[in-house]
């Protein structure tokens, strides 16, 4: 019975505060960032950070509430359909662009769309690895690459979920370098790197932090990345880009939006706010703790990124298909 | 040996300090209370205090963060004994025996030996994590689907021993609960299944809501349909304490839920939910009396209260030794390293000794913390039961929907558990057991996807579940346990045969 009254306290604080302020300045109110994944996750650990120092340079509230359901589809929902008003801000990752196609696959009325959302910042885009086993043979991508190609459909890999990101990133390979591969979807990208590690799947296409602790300790070995660049925790390991597979790029990816709707003025506030908020040294150092590195980008430059990684998204969804059960 | 004991003695000069002693004692705090309150559960309020501990250093963090876990096994009980409401969902078993000792005015015996069992089981599991974690884990992540598969089904197999009643209805309630477990994405294909278009069903039916509305809603439905209130329980001091035969008949059960809760706990994946059913089972299975569970067995209480309990520490082994999450909440509180730094994965022990021994050294000041915080709580909470319902209930049902709201901030986990009060209600009507539902609930998920993961990686060959030598020998006990049922129906079958003969003599010559 301690724990509520702190939450209403907080809250009642939080509602109170910023009612002196001019009332028809933007903000006057607390704002919510919406993670719509739970504490611990990508997107709850970008959202902290990122509504700290919001908060220090709007001088107004900004809380994260953890929204979620659905692999993400019921916080982008919410924040889909809210009033579009500056107040409800959404932290989406990757997966925005993939549950409307998903939700198309299946035709079931979508849950949200892309275009019910205004980009405001890009926060993070960090290229997934290619790890596998220590103990098995492959050396390279490559010898992976022949090997699969050998026994199409016996190499297994476990994923965070069917159409989810680590899934999407392996779906993206299998078809640059056309092999076929065996998929072990689990509930989150947790189980996924537990199941490589206890042996049960031979790869795993995951996101750096996750990983480079079992790569330090011998466990695991990386044999390429789907960036552009070579990852600076992992200059040793080359891109697929740099093996011929340039239609192997993906990452996992955190950024800001909006609902569809927001004033101009609110939205530009709110991107100049972002863009002061991402240089802030705290922002950088919880960042840094992180290992994720920050990849800011506004306005035209994430709309672009936006735009191509939903399309080759959109893409991967489709050419898996509808998984028939087995 | 030597070494274990420096390093502890290092853990307790960082756990006594007083700051690391304060968060361990306001974790603590907070953990009771959290699992007191029904609804929210250890995750929900490591998730809500998950953003306070940004500003404290890893070690203080983490401590107080364990200590709302474990706190919270402690907490649980307390609703569930005296009002028939898990406090979280590990504490569904002690709502049958708890509860029912609570009205033969036993409530304040059962949970004495709520936190007694606690205690014991907390203690000597850390003692189990400071000693196996490294090899242990490494064992736990062998725990494949195929093997999750095979433990599971001997958690099906513990259905058949919930009943205390018909057996036919006990097991169409199981059913029932297995069929509520389908609802949601379909893991392996993306499948909504019976979502009527409700994002929000997307993850199924939430263990809480469900548990929450059928135990503690229907409770509070039955008794206010009875036309004359039943007689406000007015316990006395000396009836606090367990009496000897009590505590005679708990060590076993206590023993036997620390080593099991602890092994299941380990196991990643597994929930310390499973544990306390499993012990249940146990307890009843090696039981002299059965037919005293579900009618107030101080086994049935003691059992898996030890068992939840043990397997929080269990669940830190993958944790700790390998940095592999083995559940929602060890995978919270690996984010909560990563935020203040600390790299969790298997160098941790080696790189941060003082954070790793500091953390065991807490959770034993945090269980003797807990046992000194709860028993004289217990003379506390049984006055509760003092309070006429009229009060009592319409307070109780505010804090669940509150409970139950606060977890996912979803309206429709409220309606979820509201539904679920009323066929709870007109089930008890019925004269069938809820226990079963639940423990469908938790299962179907879980044994659907691990069956289903099994045959992905084999590509459809059934036989992976006898190729793997974890999962064949857990199939093997399965297949003894139900042998070992089928023996004495065979022999009850031979008494009665036998009883024929002996009958025909008499009226022989």
């Amino acid at each position: 019975m301690r724990a509520r009254p702190m939450a209403f306290a907080l809250l009642l604080l939080a509602t109170t505060a910023p009612t002196a302020a001019a009332q028809e300045a933007y903000p006057a109110r607390p704002i919510t960032l919406v993670a719509p994944f739970p504490p611990g996750g990508v997107a709850d650990l970008t959202a902290r950070p990122v509504a700290a120092a919001l908060e220090k340079v709007l001088k107004n509230p900004v809380g994260v509430v953890n929204k979620t359901g659905a692999a993400g589809a019921v916080g982008m929902q919410f924040v889909a359909t809210s009033r579009p008003d500056g107040y409800t801000l959404l932290l989406a990752l990757s997966s925005i662009a993939i549950i409307p196609e998903a939700d198309k696959l299946f035709g079931r009325p979508p849950a949200f769309t892309v275009d019910q959302f205004v980009p405001l910042a890009l926060i993070s885009a960090d290229p997934t690895i290619l790890v596998v086993p220590a103990d098995k043979p492959w050396r390279t991508a490559r010898d992976f690459i022949e090997d699969a190609r050998k026994r199409p459909g016996q190499i297994s890999y476990s994923s965070s979920g069917i159409y989810g990101t680590l899934h999407m990133a392996m779906e993206l390979l299998s078809h640059a370098a056309d092999i076929k591969l065996r998929h072990l979807p689990t509930p989150g990208a947790g189980p996924a790197i537990t199941a490589i590690l206890g042996g049960h799947v031979e790869a795993l296409a995951s996101g750096p932090a996750a990983v480079i602790a079992h790569i330090q300790s011998g466990k695991l070995r990386p044999l390429a990345s789907w960036g552009v660049e070579r990852h600076p925790a992992l200059p040793d390991v080359p891109t697929f880009k740099e093996l011929g597979l340039p239609g192997a790029e993906f990452y996992i990816w955190a950024g800001v939006f909006a609902p569809k709707g927001t004033p101009a003025p609110v939205v530009a506030r709110l991107e100049s706010a972002l863009r002061q908020a991402v240089a802030e040294p705290e922002f950088r150092g919880a960042m840094d703790k992180l290992k994720t590195p920050i990849a800011f980008r506004q306005g035209e430059e994430f709309r672009r990124f936006f735009d191509a990684d939903a399309r080759r998204l959109a893409e991967g969804v489709r050419r898996v298909g509808r998984v028939e059960s087995k | 040996m030597l070494e274990t004991l420096q390093n502890l003695s290092l853990g307790f000069s960082v756990a006594l300090s007083p700051t690391v002693l304060l968060y361990a004692f306001v974790g603590c705090v907070i953990g009771t209370l959290v699992g007191v309150l029904p609804g929210v559960g250890p995750l929900a309020g490591i998730s809500l205090l998950l953003p306070v501990t940004f500003g404290l250093d890893a070690t203080r963090a983490i401590v107080m963060l364990a200590g709302i876990y474990y706190g919270a096994m402690y907490g649980g009980s307390t609703t569930s004994i005296l009002m028939r409401i898990p406090g979280e969902a590990a504490s569904v078993m002690t709502c049958i025996d708890g509860y029912a000792m609570a009205r033969k005015g036993r409530a304040g015996a059962a949970l004495a030996i709520a936190a007694v069992g606690s205690y014991v089981a907390g203690t000597a599991s850390i003692v189990g994590l400071m000693a196996l974690a490294p090899p242990l884990a490494a064992f736990a992540l062998r725990f494949g689907p195929p093997e999750y598969l095979a433990l599971l089904t001997l958690g099906l197999l513990v259905l058949a021993y919930m009943s205390s009643g018909s057996m036919l209805k006990s097991l169409a309630m199981a059913a029932l609960g297995l069929l509520l477990g389908m609802v949601g994405i379909d893991q392996m294909s993306g499948y909504f299944r019976f979502a009527y278009g409700l994002v929000e069903l997307g993850d199924g039916l939430g263990v809480v809501p469900v548990a929450v509305g059928l135990f503690g809603l229907a409770e509070i439905l039955a008794t206010a349909g009875q036309p004359t209130p039943p007689g406000v329980i007015q316990p006395r001091f000396r009836e606090l304490l367990p009496s000897r035969r009590e505590w005679r008949e708990s060590t076993l059960p206590i023993a036997r839920g620390t080593v099991l809760g602890f092994l299941i706990g380990v196991i990643p994946g597994s929930a310390h939910i499973i544990s306390s059913f499993v012990s249940y089972a146990l307890e009843k299975r090696l039981s002299r009396h059965p037919e005293e569970f579900g009618q107030g067995a101080v086994a049935g209480v003691a059992g898996p209260e030890s068992a939840n309990n043990s397997a929080t520490s269990g669940a830190f082994v993958p944790m700790l030794a390998l940095g592999v999450p083995s559940g929602p909440i060890p995978a919270v509180m690996l984010a909560a390293m990563m935020v203040h730094g600390v790299a969790p994965g298997p160098l941790l022990i080696q790189q941060q000794p003082a954070l790793f021994w500091g953390f065991i050294a807490s959770m034993y000041v945090g269980n003797v913390v807990l046992l000194i915080l709860n028993l004289p709580l217990v003379g506390l909470f049984v006055n509760l039961l003092r309070v006429p319902y009229s009060y009592l209930y319409p307070a109780i049902l505010v804090f669940a929907i509150l409970g139950v709201y606060a977890v996912n901030g979803s309206v429709v986990d409220v309606w979820i558990m509201l539904a679920m009060g009323v066929l709870g209600w007109v089930l008890r009507k019925l004269d069938f057991e809820t226990a079963p539902i639940v423990l469908g609930v938790v299962l179907a998920p879980m044994i659907e996807l691990s069956l289903r993961q099994s045959l992905a990686m084999s590509d459809g060959r059934y036989a992976i579940f006898i190729e793997r030598p974890i999962a064949a020998t857990l199939l093997a006990v399965g297949a003894v346990l139900v042998l070992l049922s089928l023996r004495t129906f065979v022999r009850r079958g031979r008494d009665w045969r036998a009883r024929v003969v002996l009958a025909g003599k008499g009226e022989g010559p």
